[in-house]
């Protein structure tokens, strides 16, 4: 029996075959219960998100397993299989293991640290759960997945810092500012891109909003859109005076922003920072301005330099994620071994007990003047031959299983002792 | 025994100091635990040799400089333990563990087991303690002022950098730095009348030509033209930070000076 990982994700196949192979709820029920029907696949869970599709499985056969699997969901999606089999990855046993805790702590994401991928791999066990296709294999290595998932998010800081420019200006801000509660806001020039970073700085408290445009009715309506307040653009001074951070993104060649004028309103504010995200290019606030004390301006490039700087960040942080991961793997790996090769230590010793009753009974038949204490004694003589005989091969077998070696031990014991078909 | 536990207690703090400046490098939950842990354990074993040191000398362990600034160490790492659990901040501890080690190695220089003749009567007591939270509060005054120094100038690059990960928001940091500031000066102030006030009943001059005594005053001219400033002149950020780094070095000349030149204070 043995644990397998099949499918294809962004890091081998294009979105063109992800799409065609992404597969609905309703669909996917569908699909479980017909890989589960077939009695190739013991035990199966499938992810299916926009960035990878992927088939977990036990079976006695893993290759025919991932075969039937494939075959079943391109026949669904109306994919030909030659297309993808290409692109197909297989993973077994111990990286199977190590696979399914990295999908689920976001290491093997695009954007890794990226948080829905857990959420998705859940689901993806729930609805198996559901179907009823997951059993004592599947079920502890999900459940130690969420669990090392959970230990990744809180022990390390994959996820915390922001990687898009718009959040990474949130953040500067909240660097500067105690707190973004009750800081006002001052959007200047009415671009999608402002109002997205004005969106986000909503969401973190900032409040209230003013909007200026040198066209009227475009700052009325943006200031609408936002719950703010439009602002005439001759105020725009007056308005810099009252306000802690400006995001600006006009098209205006030159800048609107003037050192001179921030410097004049730097003086009534009485040490309060003003934080200038200027996400226009050309750049609508003079750089000039950065010779300021309490002025802090960061334009596009700047931004996409802390966007690096919280990446470089991340992959510190995914490094020591890893490490984390791989003791899990270890430890999972270890638990489940031990769980193995207890159903073939158990048939190890009913097999010897067997032959020794049959040949305790033969001789005695053999022997009928024998007294009692001649027959409890070669009783007790072939019991402790077995005890002996079966301790180095038992210890063996528990050793291997916690170096997570124990199946090659298992099939060499079941060889030599004829125990049968394991299961 | 009082010498012993105080060894123990500084190496508490040098392994806990150690463990703080590594967090700073290396982001690990277990190394901020240690250094925790590190520092109570120096901290408990601090106030033993203290209340041993008190039995020994039947008065309060503060009649000589060294045992006041061991005081006043155990003041700064109790308070930069509770700081630390009420704001969450936890890269205080590599700010502040670093000079309370740095004095507490001061604090072990000398020990005359007795006190100066002159040093007797209630209010001589209260001079020194009185002083000695007034430092306290100062050492956090400094490292909030390093801490918002070196936050600002990352953002001001904009290059972030460790310490932009690292350290709370600057207005969280210029907030430290008034607050300290504004709890340590009346410390300092009454200290320091104090002192006048004992100086004239007990030597006869209301001045006496005193390096420490001439340091302390230096000091508390600095934290007190900082203190007008933020008040009325709207001073804040970086120019209260710079302040708060020369007020401190002032008060590091004060103790210096009451360890190592000749004087009244003096050992």
């Amino acid at each position: 029996m043995a644990l397998f990982v099949a499918g294809l994700s962004h890091k081998n196949a294009p979105v063109a075959v992800r799409e065609r192979l992404a597969v609905e709820e309703d669909k996917l029920r569908e699909l479980l219960g017909d890989l589960q029907a077939s009695d190739v696949l013991r035990e199966v869970v499938v992810l299916s998100t926009c960035n990878r599709v992927e088939v977990y499985g036990v079976a006695e056969a893993p290759g025919e397993a991932r075969a039937l699997a494939f075959r079943h969901l391109c026949r669904q999606r109306g994919v030909d299989l030659t297309e993808v089999e290409s692109m197909l990855y297989t993973h077994l046993d111990a990286d199977a293991v190590r696979h399914a805790f990295r999908v689920a702590a976001s290491l093997d994401s695009m954007m890794i640290g990226e948080p829905q991928i857990l959420g998705q791999v859940k689901d993806a066990f729930a609805l198996a759960q559901a179907c009823e296709s997951v059993g004592p294999h599947l079920h502890p290595l999900f459940s130690q997945a969420f669990n090392v998932a959970k230990r990744v998010r809180t022990e390390t800081e994959i996820a915390r810092h922001a990687v898009s420019v718009s959040f990474a200006a949130v953040e500067l801000a909240k660097k500067i500012f105690d707190g973004l509660g009750g800081r006002a806001v001052l959007l200047v020039g009415a671009g999608k891109m402002s109002e997205l970073a004005a969106k986000h700085l909503v969401e973190h408290g900032a409040f209230p909003i003013y909007v200026a445009n040198r066209t009227w009715t475009r700052a009325q309506e943006l200031a609408r859109a936002l719950a703010g307040t439009a602002v005439p653009w001759e105020e725009l001074p007056t308005a810099l005076a009252s306000v802690d951070i400006v995001v600006t993104s006009t098209g205006a060649p030159e800048p609107v922003i003037r050192r001179a004028t921030v410097m004049q309103v730097m003086h009534g504010r009485r040490g309060r920072p003003l934080f200038f995200i200027d996400i226009a290019v050309p750049r609508d606030v003079e750089a000039g301005v950065d010779g300021l004390d309490d002025v802090y301006r960061y334009d596009v490039d700047d931004l996409k330099q802390v966007v690096d700087a919280n990446l470089r960040e991340r992959a510190r942080e995914a490094q020591r994620a890893e490490t984390l991961v791989e003791r899990e793997v270890a430890k999972f790996l270890a638990r489940q071994g031990e769980v193995e090769v207890i159903p073939t230590i158990v048939s190890l010793r009913e097999r010897l007990e067997e032959i020794r009753q049959g040949e305790v009974r033969k001789t005695l038949a053999r022997l009928p003047e024998a007294t009692p204490e001649t027959r409890a004694a070669i009783d007790a003589l072939s019991t402790a031959m077995i005890n002996k005989i079966l301790h180095a091969p038992i210890t063996k077998l528990r050793e291997s299983s916690r170096a997570g070696a124990s199946r090659s031990w298992l099939e060499l014991v079941h060889e030599l002792f004829a125990l049968g078909r394991r299961g | 025994m009082h010498a012993n536990l105080i060894n123990a207690a500084i190496i508490g703090y040098v392994v806990a100091t150690g463990l703080a400046l590594a967090y700073l490098v290396q982001r690990h939950d277990l190394v901020h635990r240690l250094s925790r842990l590190a520092a109570l354990a120096g901290w408990v074993t601090h106030t033993v040799a203290l209340v041993a040191r008190a039995l020994e000398l039947g008065a309060p362990p503060l009649g000589s400089l060294p045992d006041a600034i061991s005081v006043a160490v155990w003041v700064i790492v109790l308070l930069e333990m509770l700081i630390e659990q009420r704001t969450g901040v936890r890269v205080l501890a590599a700010f502040v563990l670093p000079v309370a080690v740095m004095l507490s190695l001061k604090a072990t220089t000398t020990r005359p087991g007795t006190l100066a003749p002159a040093l007797a009567g209630a209010w001589v007591w209260v001079h020194i303690a009185l002083a000695m939270v007034g430092i306290a509060a100062f050492v956090f005054n400094f490292a909030g002022a390093l801490m918002y120094l070196l936050q600002e100038r990352q953002l001001k690059l904009k290059r972030p950098g460790a310490f932009y990960y690292r350290l709370p928001s600057l207005q969280t940091l210029d907030r430290l730095t008034f607050r300290t500031l504004a709890l340590g000066f009346p410390f300092l102030t009454t200290g320091i009348v104090l002192g006048v006030m004992w100086a004239r009943a007990a030597w006869g001059t209301t001045f006496p030509v005193d390096p420490l005594a001439f340091f302390s005053v230096l000091a508390w001219v600095i934290y007190a033209g900082t203190l007008a400033g933020r008040a009325i002149g709207g001073w804040h950020g970086r120019r209260a930070a710079y302040f708060a780094i020369v007020g401190f070095a002032a008060l590091v000349l004060t103790l210096g000076a009451g360890l190592f030149l000749p004087g009244r204070h003096g050992s």
